[in-house]
């Protein structure tokens, strides 16, 4: 009666219930030790609680990232309206505001292709920089913590995308 | 597929979330692969950009010099087979011709007469509504040298056919390929391709032609089409400038 038992209880995993061969220690779904001592147990389910964090973690950057592109568009579409003011030139409005829609579609974008949307929105944005920066090397300078803080919101959200494990 | 633990090397046949003799997480190296392949992305955009910003002061420190024009180009080749080099295999396995049969040709050959007609009268249109936009004559950029015309074509049609389908749709393409879909890939390869042009009005016309590219590199396996191509759409905007140049 007893052996019997036991072996019901080997054949399916504690945890997640998913069937398991007798010569597995770990369950090849879940991961949790089959033959382990109740502290392996004990490691065990504190280690999903540091995976959910991470993982949660990552969810928030990528939100952050996605944030940082439409803040872009917004930077943008003001620039270009001040430079519009200063000049009466509707040339540079024009290319800021096409920017700045290009923006909103890789923040919309991104939330169905977060690594894809905000590699292409890191890019541009660095593009634009260098241009600005051939047109008039000063402005490679001028808010530079801004760029700095901007670059660093892209570059956490795409560092995050990419170790979730999803199809970008 | 066979799916082999990196932590004890225990050989799996099935798809396995955990090692069931080590309890480590097997897909965890997907993840480590994805982000070296995302690194090399962004590394080489950010390669060729800061390149481009080089080439600027390069130019207008030194106009009408072939020498520092031929540095500039084997510089761009450089940084471009360097990237190409971390993942050989598969980039030389795209200069195969296996899939190509001569109705390709054909199509790789009429493609850019059209392309390269409707973008020529597509740059005079925006010409003609944004005043500042005095487009240069790339024949006679290479007046100075003694046969301009070779030099236009090896600069303006070649080297470009060459080592931008290499770039874009040789190494970048293959590494997006393997974060995402064929399809983003070729969205993506596009997109780039347009904005590192540095040029808002010329976007609307490369990206397009960049998805094109980006297609026929993804349905054939081979640059040698997109090479076609890329050449013959450059000589041609290029023969225009020529007759141009000699007619008005
Ligand atoms: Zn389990
Ligand atoms: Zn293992």
């Amino acid at each position: 009666m007893e052996v019997s038992q036991s072996i019901i209880l080997q054949s399916e995993c504690k945890h997640c219930e998913t069937p398991v061969k007798e010569d597995h220690s770990f369950c090849s779904e879940c991961g949790f030790p089959l033959k382990g001592s109740d502290q392996d147990v004990a490691k065990f389910y504190a280690k999903r609680v540091m995976d959910k964090r991470k993982t949660n973690n990552a969810h928030e950057k990528i939100k952050a990232a996605r944030k940082t592109l439409f803040i872009i568009a917004a930077i943008i579409t003001v620039f270009g309206f001040f430079i519009y003011y200063k000049t009466q030139d509707l040339v540079p409005l024009t290319i800021n505001l096409v920017v700045s829609v290009v923006y909103v579609v890789l923040g919309v974008w991104s939330k169905q292709r977060p690594l894809i949307a905000l590699i292409l929105g890191l890019l541009l944005y660095l593009t634009l920089i260098i241009i600005t920066a051939i047109a008039d090397p000063l402005t490679l300078v001028a808010g530079i913590l801004w760029k700095i803080l901007i670059i660093g919101y892209l570059a956490k959200g795409i560092y995050s995308a990419s170790s979730i494990n999803k199809v970008a | 597929m066979i799916i082999l633990c990196k932590n004890c090397n225990y050989i799996f046949e099935t798809e396995v979330k955990f090692c069931s003799q080590c309890g480590q997480a097997v897909v965890k190296n997907v993840s480590s692969t994805k982000l070296k392949k995302v690194a090399t992305i962004i590394g080489f955009y950010v390669a060729m950009l800061v390149y481009m910003l080089l080439v600027y002061y390069v130019e207008t420190t030194f106009p009408n010099n072939l020498e520092a024009e031929i540095i500039v180009v084997i510089g761009f080749a450089c940084i471009v087979l360097g990237f190409a080099s971390f993942d050989l295999k598969p980039v030389l396995q795209l200069y195969n011709n296996k899939a190509i049969k001569f109705k390709h040709i054909v199509f790789a050959v009429i493609t850019p007469v059209v392309t390269s007609f409707v973008v020529y009268f597509f740059i005079g249109f925006i010409n003609s509504l944004v005043a500042e936009g005095a487009s240069v004559n790339y024949f006679q950029e290479y007046l100075y040298l003694d046969y301009p015309l070779f030099w236009a074509t090896f600069f303006i049609a070649l080297m470009p056919a060459v080592i931008e389908e290499l770039a874009f749709r040789g190494v970048l393409f293959n590494a997006l390929k393997e974060v995402t879909t064929t399809r983003l890939t070729i969205i993506a390869t596009a997109f780039l391709f347009a904005v590192i042009h540095f040029s808002i009005f010329s976007f609307l016309w490369i990206f397009p032609f960049g998805l094109l590219l980006g297609f026929l590199r993804s349905r054939y396996n081979t640059l040698w089409l997109g090479m076609i191509i890329h050449f013959i759409h450059n000589f041609i905007i290029l023969m225009i400038d020529y007759y141009n140049f000699y007619n008005y």
